[in-house]
């Protein structure tokens, strides 16, 4: 059953086409990788995704509903009840603590728990950096965190643009063995990545190059 | 946890722990608070100062007889038994009498007053020397003294003619035994040297005053305290021929001026006269027409006329919220006695209202413009604080806030900073008006708790204002932008 459904999407700033003619799905539990040199449309895609941007063409399902046609309140709604969304540039508030960055994203959900917060800290490794301020963190331990944070709500659908492009090694193991768990539990992942070890740790991996899908690779090792 | 439980951490965290900023925006408000805070003490304070201000400023109310003669004391402690306990502040009474400087031939207008209570119902007196305490003691006009040449501790004598009491045109020469006699002459540089000669029973000088105070101080002056110089006119008789009296050196002019005025004296006092020497105590200096009279105390007074008991005019120094209640007190003096009449000293409760007046439209400029340079402070402030705070409003977004989150959020953040500056500029702007009252009215003011909560309400709304366009900038923030890296 696909949870995503994007059907001849093409965004166009004024000559500039970032993308053009895109059809692609997205399966429920599906772990999808994308692809692509900078300025192939990754991004764009995954602002249309994510519901902060609409497509100048054709249409967007998400879970059966067409996000293309939404209101901007209505996708705010969406976005905040089904996507949990993980940057490249960490993005954390920066005068809240690493709970209470979490707890934000409770309180425009439902109501914020700051049990359920430390215990999502918990599962990234980093409680008892709980009370920390972003500046007291190191990127790694950022971009943990809004792992943490993305993970909250128990979203559908968890959109990560570049999570590992800033980290080490190290802690790039840590967000993929989040991620492979999130996976396991039956979370949607859409990953944009260069590097191909993220890439291939997912099942699918979609190559945009110029706006356009180039190909699709399903990844023969994966393993759950 | 509840909403509202994290939205205050999450307002107070970023107030406490991104000082610098709202630091600035918290000050504005503050400053405007204090001045604002202040300036309303101090406008709503200072009728009660002014009125204070104007009591002292003083009589507001006199009482005068009805009719042409003079009011009696009783009837008048009567009438004052009807104002209320504690609204009287000063009650000053002035009998007014004509009495004659016989020695120069002049007369002026002498008041018997009460000067304990000159100090209340005319505290702006100005007084050179004191008010006279003892007997025998007059302060002076300082036109008068200005006119008689008078200085402090210098004495006069001033006699009581009953009736009418214009000297006598007696020609000189026509001497009576026991008589009193008065000349005058012009001495050096024309200023005049008065003398009184009284007679004994032979029409010899038995004892003479000279009065040479217009004269050089220390040449002509000392004529009139020169012993050797006076004594040799004892025993002499008018007309006094050459030889009889040396000159005093130095004061030539003066020594003959004051033969001349003996041998053209005259008589000028009668036999039922009553005079009193007293000694000048102060100089008293209005710039009004107190400068013209004589004063001294009621009782030295109504010994030198014989008569008590009578008075022309009270001064009363009344409290009163406003000039009805004035003139509502006033009414019920003029009606509770036939004998009497108050009315209202115009001048002193017209210029109160009219410094009111002025004061309340400055009072409510000032605060306008305070509020106005307040809110364009704010405002700018938090619209910083904005185009500072753009990737965390985006990321807010992002993480799906409504347009109206982020509103609510701000505005909670603005009218918090609110809350603080007026809390804090009510308690200095407090401070600020106790300053001003003790410095400029020299008393202090009780803090009105109201003021805590008006302050703290107009400041709120203030703050509330300033961040709709700052707000408004904040909801236009596209989190996709805000996202992509910047
Ligand atoms: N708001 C915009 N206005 C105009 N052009 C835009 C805008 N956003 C993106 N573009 C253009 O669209 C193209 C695709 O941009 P996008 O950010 O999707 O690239 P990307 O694949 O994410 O690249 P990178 O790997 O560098 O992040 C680029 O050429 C970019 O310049
Ligand atoms: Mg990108």
């Amino acid at each position: 059953m696909s949870l995503l459904e994007i059907k001849n999407v093409s965004k166009i700033y004024g000559e500039l086409k970032a993308l053009d003619n895109v059809s692609i799905h997205v399966d429920q539990g599906e772990w999808v990788a994308i692809m692509g040199p900078s300025g192939s449309g990754k991004s764009t895609m995954m602002n249309i995704i994510g519901c902060m941007d609409k497509p100048t063409m054709g249409e967007v399902l998400l879970d059966g509903v067409d996000i293309s046609k939404e209101s901007s309140k209505k996708l705010t709604e969406i976005r905040r009840d089904k996507i949990g969304l993980i940057f490249q540039q960490f993005h954390m508030v920066n005068y809240l603590t690493a709970v209470e960055n979490i707890m934000v994203s409770q309180y425009y959900h439902s109501l914020p728990d700051e049990k359920e917060a430390l215990d999502a800290l918990e599962r990234v490794g980093l409680r008892e950096r709980a009370h920390h301020l972003p500046s007291q963190l190191s990127g790694g331990e950022q971009q943990r965190v809004c792992v943490a944070r993305a993970l909250i709500n128990h979203p559908e659908l968890i959109l990560a643009d570049e999570p590992t492009g800033n980290l080490d090694e190290a802690n790039e193991n840590i967000v993929l063995d989040l991620f492979a768990q999130l996976h396991r539990e039956g979370t949607t992942l859409i990953v944009v990545t260069h590097d191909p070890e993220v890439a291939d740790a997912a099942q699918r991996t979609i190559v945009l190059e110029h706006g356009r899908v180039a190909r699709e690779v399903i990844n023969e090792n994966f393993q759950d | 946890m509840s909403k509202r439980k994290m939205f205050l951490r999450m307002i107070t965290a970023s107030l406490l722990r991104r000082r610098s900023r709202m630091l600035i925006a918290l000050l504005s408000i503050a400053v405007g608070a204090t001045i604002l805070a202040g300036l309303v003490t101090i406008y709503y304070d200072v009728p009660r100062q002014m009125s204070a201000q104007f009591r002292n400023y003083g009589a507001n109310m006199i009482l005068l007889p009805e009719g042409d003669s003079q009011m009696a004391r009783s009837e008048v402690d009567k009438a004052l038994a009807l104002i209320p306990e504690g609204a009287l502040v000063g009650a000053t009474p002035y009998r007014y009498v004509r009495l004659d400087m016989v020695s120069r031939q002049l007369s002026f207008t002498s008041a018997g007053t009460d000067f304990e209570q000159v100090q209340k119902t005319s505290p702006y007196f100005h007084i050179n020397g004191r008010y006279p305490e003892g007997e025998r003691e007059v302060m002076l006009g300082k036109e008068i003294a200005d006119q008689l040449g008078m200085k402090l501790g210098r004495t006069m004598e001033l006699t009581y003619q009953p009736g009418d009491t214009a000297a006598d045109e007696d020609p000189s020469g026509d001497w009576v035994p026991g008589a009193v006699l008065s000349g005058s002459a012009e001495g050096w540089q024309n200023a005049m040297v008065y003398v009184t000669a009284e007679l004994d029973g032979d029409a010899k000088i038995a004892a003479l005053t000279v009065d040479a105070s217009l004269q050089t101080e220390e040449f002509g002056g000392r004529t009139a305290t020169d012993e050797a110089f006076l004594n040799q006119f004892i025993g002499k008789s008018l007309p006094l021929q050459e030889g009889d009296v040396d000159a005093l050196s130095g004061a030539t002019v003066t020594s003959g001026a004051i033969v001349r005025s003996l041998n053209t004296a005259r008589r000028a006092t009668g036999a039922t006269e009553s005079r009193r020497t007293f000694s000048v105590v102060g100089i008293l200096e209005t710039g009004g027409e107190e400068e013209q009279y004589i004063y001294m105390s009621l009782p030295e007074l109504e010994a030198l006329t014989g008569e008590s008991g009578r008075l022309d005019v009270m001064e009363l120094s009344v409290q009163a919220e406003d000039t009805e209640t004035l003139q509502g007190y006033a009414d019920t003096l003029s009606q509770g006695s036939d004998s009497l009449r108050a009315r209202l000293v115009k001048r002193v409760t017209r210029s109160e209202t009219t410094v009111l007046g002025k004061l309340q439209s400055l009072v409510f400029l000032v605060t306008a413009v305070v509020l106005l340079l307040t809110m364009i402070s704010v405002s700018t402030t938090m619209m910083a604080v904005v185009t500072e705070r753009r990737r965390e409003i985006g990321l807010r977004k992002a993480l799906g806030a409504s347009d109206s989150s982020i509103r609510v959020e701000f505005l909670g953040e603005g009218m918090f900073l609110g809350l603080l500056g007026g809390i804090l500029g009510a308690l200095l702007g407090f401070a600020f008006a106790q300053v001003v009252s003790v410095n400029v009215f020299g008393s202090s003011i009780t803090f009105q708790w109201l003021l805590l909560p008006v302050t703290v309400i107009v400041c709120m709304a203030i703050a509330a204002v300033s961040c709709l366009m700052p707000i408004k900038k904040a909801v236009e923030i596209d989190p996709a932008l805000v996202l992509k890296g910047e």
